[in-house]
């Protein structure tokens, strides 16, 4: 399973209902609902994949973790176009 | 950048000889202090001149200055065509950067250029684009969206008690926290000249510019006592996005912070350059100031509406109430 993990230096900031986040990787700002906003605050402690994420929202809230997977594995697109995520295979890869 | 030149003894330009005035624009050039930039300007049209004076005559006509954050260049076309059709061109900083004028609208392309030139070079801010007055030391910033009436609203507001702080540019200092003015003319198009004549009849508006780019042009000189106080910081106090539509009875309907922050940020001149800084300045202003939606049809109305919210911005921003 792919893994990410979360560009230096991103700013997240609540703003009511949503949350924008600015990634110094990109230059952009991009607004992000709860699930996103979610998966940059697990992955500020390390890289994980989908199920890490799933498994670490579920701890949090106490949900099971299955109810977690289509939102996150459908949110890693949007926050690896905005900068906000890397795949840490292409870093590997780099390497 | 310019702290601010002391014009103290400095006749304003309304106050000198339109000959004199045009020696400066061909020699020394004139300093054109706006509050937080200065714009030095030559020029060797004919009719330039007065058409600053129309709208810029409340402003110290200073001659000599160390620092302008913008050097312009008015003058008219040269060879033959200045024989068959005159033309007034644009050069900052050298360049030119625009396409010709007609020669009897030198103001026009004079005030489109130096809004270029300024959105390009106060990076030390964030440039909202947006309208910005103030009153009671907190300003009021009114974002431009597409077909919002943003000119013609802050006109309005600038003759009713308002200082003016700028037309086209919400100079947010992130450093300091406060708005700064950028104190240049208000320009009006085409119907909204005749709703400002009407509504302020002790306005003073230039001349018409029929046939521009964006139809007829009509430009409001700032007050007297904006220009005054165009050093004069302002703190964030609230953020309104206009909407005029025909017929409507005003009303303000409050906006989430999630609305308000792409209206400021996505809109600003400069928002991508500054980075993080531009980031945090935003969230900043959209936490710190109330924000609503305004649908107005009628002038009157909607300066109504805001003046009976501004106590609450006023008690929001001070902590206790009013």
């Amino acid at each position: 399973m792919e893994r990410y993990g979360r560009a230096d230096g991103v700013l997240i900031e609540a703003l009511g209902h949503l949350w924008a986040a600015f990634s110094p990787l990109s230059g952009e700002t991009t607004l992000l609902n709860d699930e996103s906003a979610a998966i940059l605050e697990v992955l500020e402690s390390g890289g994980s994949d989908t199920s890490g994420i799933c498994a670490a929202l579920a701890e949090d809230s106490g949900l099971d973790a299955k109810q977690f997977v289509a939102a996150v594995a459908g949110g890693w697109p949007r926050l690896l176009e905005a900068g906000l995520v890397y795949r840490l295979s292409d870093v590997a890869a780099a390497w | 950048m310019t702290g601010g030149i002391a014009a103290r003894d400095v006749p304003a330009l309304f106050q000198i000889d339109p000959k004199r005035l045009n020696r400066m624009l061909m020699t020394t050039g004139l300093w054109l202090d706006i509050g937080a930039a200065t714009i030095r300007v030559h020029s060797d049209s004919s009719v330039f001149g007065a058409q600053l004076q129309a709208v810029y005559g409340s402003f110290p006509a200073i001659e000599h200055a160390s620092w302008a954050d913008v050097h312009v260049r008015i003058q008219p076309s040269k060879g033959f065509r200045r024989w068959l059709k005159p033309q007034a061109l644009f050069h900052c900083d050298g360049l030119q950067t625009f396409d010709p004028f007609p020669a009897a609208s030198p103001l026009p392309l004079f005030e489109w250029g130096c809004n270029w030139a300024i959105g390009r070079r106060l990076n030390d801010r964030l440039l909202l684009h947006a309208g910005a007055v103030e009153r009671d030391g907190l300003a009021l910033v009114l974002p431009a969206m597409p077909g919002s009436g943003k000119s013609t609203l802050t006109a309005a507001l600038s003759q009713h008690g308002w200082r003016l702080l700028s037309d086209e540019f919400g100079a947010y200092d992130p450093v300091a926290g406060l708005f700064q003015a950028v104190l240049k003319p208000i320009a009006l198009k085409n119907e909204s000249i005749a709703v400002i004549r009407r509504f302020a009849p002790g306005a003073v508006i230039g001349p018409e510019f029929p046939k521009t780019r964006k139809g007829t042009v009509a430009h409001v000189a700032p007050t007297s006592d904006a220009v005054k106080r165009r050093h004069e910081p302002a703190r964030p106090g609230a953020i309104i996005l206009p909407r005029w539509q025909a017929g409507a009875v005003a009303r303000l309907e409050p906006l989430p912070q999630s609305t308000v922050f792409p209206a400021l940020a996505f809109n600003a001149f400069n928002y991508g350059l500054l980075g993080a800084d531009g980031f945090r300045s935003a969230v900043r202003l959209v936490r710190e100031c109330l924000a609503w939606q305004l649908v107005y049809g009628e002038l009157k109305d909607a300066l109504s509406v805001i003046e009976s919210v501004w106590p609450r911005v006023l008690e929001h921003r001070s902590g206790r109430p009013q």
